[in-house]
């Protein structure tokens, strides 16, 4: 759980009450946090406002932060994806279950919009490991409605996410040695 | 918790992604603060997540910082009501923060009125239990020192004990009277006497050159039953009589006499 020391030293500052602390920290992180909002929302518009909202509440909560606990990017994440979802849920007939799902019953969209697709080192993975980061992590879905919703049993479905995070943490030290060799080569 | 289970359900992954429940997580939180190897593993499920979440990331309009620099200049200390006035669903989601805000705060107060409503009646219960248990105690305090002053008379040695056996018309009775002609007092123990009708009752008489003067009644089922001293008497007598008592005795119905 190592923190970036620029961010714990931002985090003490807005803990002390400094405003201007946290529009670092929303320079760094509000590009991920809106990609996240922005596909779970699925509305632009509706987006920025959540996002928005989230930094409130970052600002406002941020006691509460314990950085021993995990990096302030899970914990902004959090807030994030549960102001999405409780405005989703308020907005929408969609009931919390016991394991904190809300989608039950909807059936979910594949990404349409351009935004909605994914980048990066995930498009490296198989497509089934693919779709169960994209629900649990860009749709916030639970694992129970995850492992539903791609129609397999919940231990696989729990297999899937370990061996993406597994699979995508060996592609980037792959990446990390390609570019060391070309950078090797590039300088002689 | 243990790690074999933290790692085949899923929950660190869990964690990361805040879906798990508070008991689960509290749980989790103590499992990490003990091992090493998990407390790793988390960290890189997080640097993955939030390496996926910045390969994903979609830059925000420029409004949208302006907004919330605009929002959080607007107080001076963090509060709710620093949202931005040209959102619609801030300002509704504000409003709704109010209220329910509002409503918890009239909830609370109703709360405490019912807290401090069932305090008060608590309070007058314990008060009434207290002077109840005041006047139990104020009564065996007094049945004691009774008991005590009884017993001194016992078995003071200048009392003479003097034992009463039923004759034929009640063989069962057996009663003890413990005489002291010092302090003049007689106490008489009933445990022994048979039980009576309800119309009859036992009295104790006195002879005092053959005049029987009445020493008082014998409650059945009684220890300590304190009775009238009668100077220069010759025997200890008692009779069935009517309930209440008589005034002579009713010779026919003498259950047990002792001379003194």
């Amino acid at each position: 759980m190592k923190e970036d020391t620029s961010d714990l030293f931002l985090i003490d500052r807005l803990k002390n009450g400094e405003k201007n602390a946290l529009y670092p920290l929303y320079d760094k992180y509000s590009g991920a946090l809106f990609g996240v909002i922005v596909r779970m929302c699925r509305d632009k518009e509706l987006a920025e406002d959540l996002l928005q909202e989230s930094f409130i509440k970052i600002w406002e909560k941020i006691e509460s932060y314990k950085p021993g606990r995990g990096k302030f990017y899970t914990w902004a994440y959090r807030i994030c994806r549960n102001t999405t979802l409780n405005h989703l849920r308020k907005s929408s007939p969609l009931i919390q279950q016991e394991d904190l799902s809300v989608y039950k019953d909807v059936t979910d969209e594949m990404p349409s919009e351009p935004y909605e697709q994914l980048k990066g080192v995930l498009k490296k993975l198989e497509p089934h490991h693919q779709e169960a980061i994209r629900l649990v992590y860009f749709k916030g879905y639970t694992h129970k409605e995850a492992h539903e919703f791609m129609g397999v049993p919940l231990g696989t479905f729990k297999s899937y996410i370990r061996q993406a995070l597994l699979k995508l943490r060996s592609i980037r030290s792959e990446l990390y040695h390609v570019l060391i060799v070309i950078e090797v080569l590039a300088n002689g | 918790m243990d790690r074999k289970r933290i790692i085949e359900e899923g929950l660190l992954e869990r964690y990361a992604l805040g879906t798990l429940a508070t008991d689960e997580e509290t749980e989790l939180i103590e499992a990490l603060l003990i091992d090493e190897g998990l407390k790793e593993q988390l960290a890189e499920f997080e640097a993955e997540f939030e390496q996926i979440g910045l390969e994903n990331a979609i830059a925000p309009p420029a409004r949208v910082k302006e907004q919330l620099r605009k929002s959080l200049e607007a107080v001076s200390l963090p509060a709710p009501s620093s949202v931005s006035k040209s959102s619609s669903v801030l300002q509704s989601g504000r409003l709704m923060v109010a209220a329910s805000m509002a409503a918890l705060f009239a909830l609370g107060a109703f709360w405490l009125y019912v807290q401090w409503q069932t305090s008060i009646e608590d309070l007058n219960t314990l008060q009434t239990q207290t002077n109840q248990l005041q006047e139990r105690l104020d009564g065996l305090e007094q049945q004691y020192d009774t008991t005590r002053e009884r017993y001194a008379t016992i078995n003071d040695p200048k009392t003479i004990p003097l034992y009463l056996v039923g004759n034929q018309n009640s063989p069962e009775t057996r009663v003890v009277a413990y005489v002291n002609h010092e302090d003049k007092t007689v106490i008489v123990n009933g445990l022994g006497l048979v039980a009576l009708e309800r119309e009859k009752a036992y009295q104790m008489w006195a002879d005092v050159e053959g005049e029987m003067i009445n020493m008082g009644l014998i409650p059945v089922g009684e220890e300590y039953i304190p009775l009238r001293y009668i100077d220069k008497a010759e025997s200890l007598n008692i009779t069935v009589e009517p309930a209440g008592g008589s005034e002579h005795p009713t010779v026919q119905n003498l259950i047990t006499n002792v001379y003194l």
